[in-house]
């Protein structure tokens, strides 16, 4: 190569005379976000753009679901007037769609972090158009999680009695109880979670404060704290991502594995599982990429992101699920197993429950989704890359982890030692209502967040852009990794 | 003497190099100068030295802040307050273990990103020599630089290719002087509090100041250092004993809850006459209900009696026999000392049945 070369900038592209050549490289480029860098400042305006569109659709969406939440919002206040009972809590399922919900958005957000640390820590390089959509997922989630446990109290305005700190109640909570280890593990993981995506959105906080006006300019000048992107900065984020990555992934095992122990802590057959903790943890990052698949998609569509995200993307992230997916159906597998072989009578009873009772559709409709429809179609590429037939795939993961969620909760709570006691939960409309609504409320903090968070991390796709490179071997051109420590 | 601060804009990191490289013959050390760029360039590419941060150390720190914090909440609390609670020991070692985990993970990761933002400068409140279009992919070269230098200087740059020029006069050092001796350490001490960018430790100052007075506030008001004059204490509250007096008549209509039966001196319903087919139903439900204790002839030789103290009652006895139909339909209705109530075994209608069969078994 000669020396011009070396400095010319990375979106210059002039094509070689030969032909052959120049086809491959087209399509390279087509191919792979790192290979078909731009003037930045066309992707900076490509980040930026759909945060000033707010079209007829997203004020629509915005109203139904700011409906929803707000119906949330009103149950809720009726179900603390008039208490628990309108719910269809009853002896002996006394965790129910709430305790359901509080797993399932747990587990949602455990994928966004996993992502974006582990695959930083690793060095994956479709990551970086992918990690900021996951990191804002895992927040959203987990504030909608946070929620539920407070939601099924009794008297959901005393929830702060659960802080220690001195008081003059001279009450103090226990932390031999499971419940004040998962408080512990959900505030730790949630506000390092809002720190980690914050380190990451100042430089793009930056970048949106150097070309926006108005309102909007201010907003961003107190968010990006004043970050010009000197040598000092870079070298103090680096090191502070760092310490995130390595830090937030312990953390997240941590947290889904003490939700688990909620359970498993307990004495109720079909809970107290020593197959709880991992199960609960891939079980979480199963659904938790499927769910990050979603928004990836609805966020390709509706904020015309198509240049950042591109099949290669969907591709990895589907490879991912289709390794998440073998991975949970050995650990149902094992769920299911320990207790067959044990043949205890209740574990028995549960058992038929599930295949052959009342409860054996959502049994059979689990199964699908999450064993036999991830197995039947990741494998092929074609299905991969194709953005639609992938969203229906995590769609009915997303419905399979819910029912899984489901039977684990309440069908297994509804059996116990004491046949005397055992029970069916019925569904009422205030969780009903409160379910729809926290679905809701995620859409609800995404759609907001899209129009004032860069979604997409505009540095990391510029760094990769940068470093990314193409060698020819032979009649072949390589893509080349070069992220260098 | 007066002193320049310049900002040279590049479009590539191979000029950016160059000229770093040119700066240093020319006699400009690494720390006058400073590169500005929207993606964090690896200092070997544009010939700089390496950073070497402090937040790693913040870190540590953090973490042992972190360990220590749960540590006073596990075992410390637990020592100070003993309750033994779940058949576990004060202290258990696994729980610990986890809250350890967690809020060592916590202070970790808080201390960190604190000591970023705390070593970054930020927030900077300030206006900065600054180009918008650094985050556009342009590399900004900013140094500091005599009177004398700067024009020499801004050669460089432009022969380099640099396409954008700032140039301020700037009062202040803009980079602390670094060194041992005493006159170095009073000109530290003087940027330190007077410098040009210190705004972000006023900023952190306040923000401790704030949290150190408030908590301690917060912490004292429990234990009544500041004493707060709402009845929170439930011993300043109005305290009622158990049945305390005076109470409040019945009204007139007024019926107990349980029935008529319970008022002393009233039939509880009208008898059922000792016929034979009220014997009968008396025997049999007798059989069912009573003879476990009372045994067949009601003399208190049931199966279970010898289980039981005080025995059951001899009903044949004449202290029994003595007492009205009513008292003993009380005593069936509510139960006396180790019998229990029968009410919900025995219907009204059935429990006079039972009393006539138990008139039957007089000796």
């Amino acid at each position: 190569m000669s020396e011009r070369q070396h400095d010319r900038p990375i979106w210059r592209h002039p094509m070689p005379k030969d032909e052959d050549l120049a086809h491959q490289i087209e399509h390279e480029r087509e191919q792979h976000l790192l290979l078909d860098p731009r003037y930045p400042l066309h992707i900076d305006e490509g980040v930026l753009d759909p945060m000033y569109r707010q079209g007829r659709l997203f004020w629509l969406v915005c109203v139904i679901v700011g409906g929803l939440v707000a119906a949330w919002g009103a149950t809720w206040l009726v179900q603390m007037f008039y208490g628990l009972g309108i719910t269809g809590l009853k002896r002996p399922v006394m965790w129910a769609l709430y305790i359901v919900n509080f797993v399932y958005f747990i587990g949602v957000g455990h994928a966004g972090t996993f992502i974006s640390a582990a695959l930083r820590v690793l060095k994956v390089e479709w990551r970086r158009p992918i990690s900021r959509a996951a990191e804002t997922l895992t927040v959203f989630a987990l504030i909608t999680a946070a929620m539920f446990p407070i939601v099924h109290l009794g008297r959901s305005w005393k929830f702060y009695w659960l802080l220690p700190y001195p008081n003059e109640r001279q009450i103090w909570p226990s932390y031999h109880s499971p419940l004040l280890w998962d408080l512990t593990a959900i505030l730790t993981y949630l506000s390092c979670s809002i720190l980690f995506a914050y380190i990451a959105l100042l430089p793009d906080f930056a970048m949106a404060r150097d070309h926006t006006i108005g309102w909007r300019h201010t907003l961003y000048d107190i968010l990006s704290l004043g970050w010009r992107g000197t040598e000092r900065e870079w070298g103090n984020q680096e090191t502070a991502l760092n310490v995130f990555s390595f830090g937030i992934i312990p953390v997240m095992f941590s947290v889904h594995t003490i939700v688990s122990w909620d359970f498993a802590m307990t004495l109720q057959p079909g809970w107290h599982s020593t197959v709880f903790g991992p199960y609960f943890v891939i079980g979480a990052l199963f659904s938790g990429v499927a769910a990050v698949i979603m928004v990836m998609a609805i966020a390709r569509k509706g904020m015309r992101l198509e240049y950042f995200l591109r099949p290669e993307h969907f591709d990895g992230m589907a490879k991912f699920l289709l390794l998440l997916s073998f991975a949970w159906d050995y650990f149902y597998f094992n769920d299911v197993l320990v207790p067959w072989y044990g043949q205890d009578p209740v574990e028995k009873t549960i058992f038929a429950l599930l295949t052959g009772g009342y409860v054996s559709p959502i049994f059979y409709l689990m199964i699908f989704s999450n064993v036999i429809l991830p197995a039947a179609t990741l494998w092929s590429k074609r299905v991969r890359t194709s953005i639609p037939a992938l969203f229906v795939v995590c769609l009915f993961v997303q419905i399979g982890m819910y029912l899984e969620r489901y039977i684990i909760v309440p069908v297994t709570l509804g059996q116990n030692y004491l046949p005397f006691d055992w029970g069916v939960y019925t569904l009422y409309l205030p969780e009903s209502l409160i379910t729809v609504g926290a679905f809701a409320l995620v859409a609800f903090l995404y759609l907001i967040a899209s129009r004032f968070i860069p979604l997409i991390p505009v540095w990391e796709v510029y760094e990769g852009q940068v470093l990314q490179g193409l060698r020819r071997i032979g009649r072949a051109l390589v893509k080349t990794r070069a992220e260098p420590d | 003497m007066s002193r320049y601060v310049l900002l040279g804009l590049f479009h590539e990191a191979t000029p950016t190099a160059n000229t770093i490289e040119q700066l240093r013959a020319v006699g400009i050390s690494d720390d006058q100068v400073t590169v500005m760029s929207g993606m964090p360039y690896r200092p070997e590419m544009l010939g700089r030295p390496r950073h070497r941060g402090r937040v790693w150390r913040f870190a540590i720190v953090g973490a042992l802040l972190g360990a220590a914090t749960a540590l006073f909440l596990t075992v410390g609390v637990w020592l100070l307050y003993p309750l033994v609670q779940g058949g576990q020991p004060i202290t258990p070692i696994p729980p610990t273990l986890i809250i350890a985990f967690e809020v060592t993970m916590l202070g970790t990761m808080w201390a960190s990103f604190l000591s970023m933002l705390f070593e970054n400068r930020f927030p900077a409140f300030k206006s900065q020599l600054y180009d918008p279009r650094v985050t556009e992919g342009h590399i900004g070269v900013l140094l500091e630089v005599d009177e004398k230098l700067a024009d020499q200087v801004e050669a460089i740059l432009k022969a380099n290719g640099a396409h954008h020029f700032q140039r301020v006069e700037e009062k202040r050092p803009l980079f602390k002087p670094r060194g041992g001796t005493w006159q170095d350490f009073k000109e530290r001490i003087a940027a330190a509090i007077g410098g040009p960018d210190v705004g972000h430790r006023k900023f952190w100052l306040a923000v401790l100041t704030i949290l150190v007075i408030g908590g301690a506030i917060g912490a004292l008001v429990p234990y009544g250092v500041f004493p707060i004059s709402f009845p929170t204490q439930m011993e300043n509250q109005i305290s009622i004993a158990y049945e305390q007096g005076p109470r409040r008549a019945a009204p007139a209509a007024a019926v107990p809850v349980q029935g008529p039966v319970l008022i002393a001196g009233l039939p509880a319903t009208a008898p059922i006459p000792a016929n034979a087919n009220s014997l009968q139903r008396g025997e049999v439900l007798y059989g069912v209900t009573c003879i476990v204790c009372h045994g067949a002839t009601g003399v208190g030789n049931g199966k279970l009696s010898g289980f039981l103290s005080p025995k059951p009652a001899d009903l044949t006895s004449a202290s029994i026999q003595g007492i009205s139909d009513d008292a003993i339909f009380l005593v069936i209705t509510q139960g006396l000392d180790a019998m229990p109530s029968l009410a919900e075994n025995l219907g009204v209608q059935d429990r006079w049945d039972v009393i006539n069969y138990v008139r039957r078994l007089k000796k």
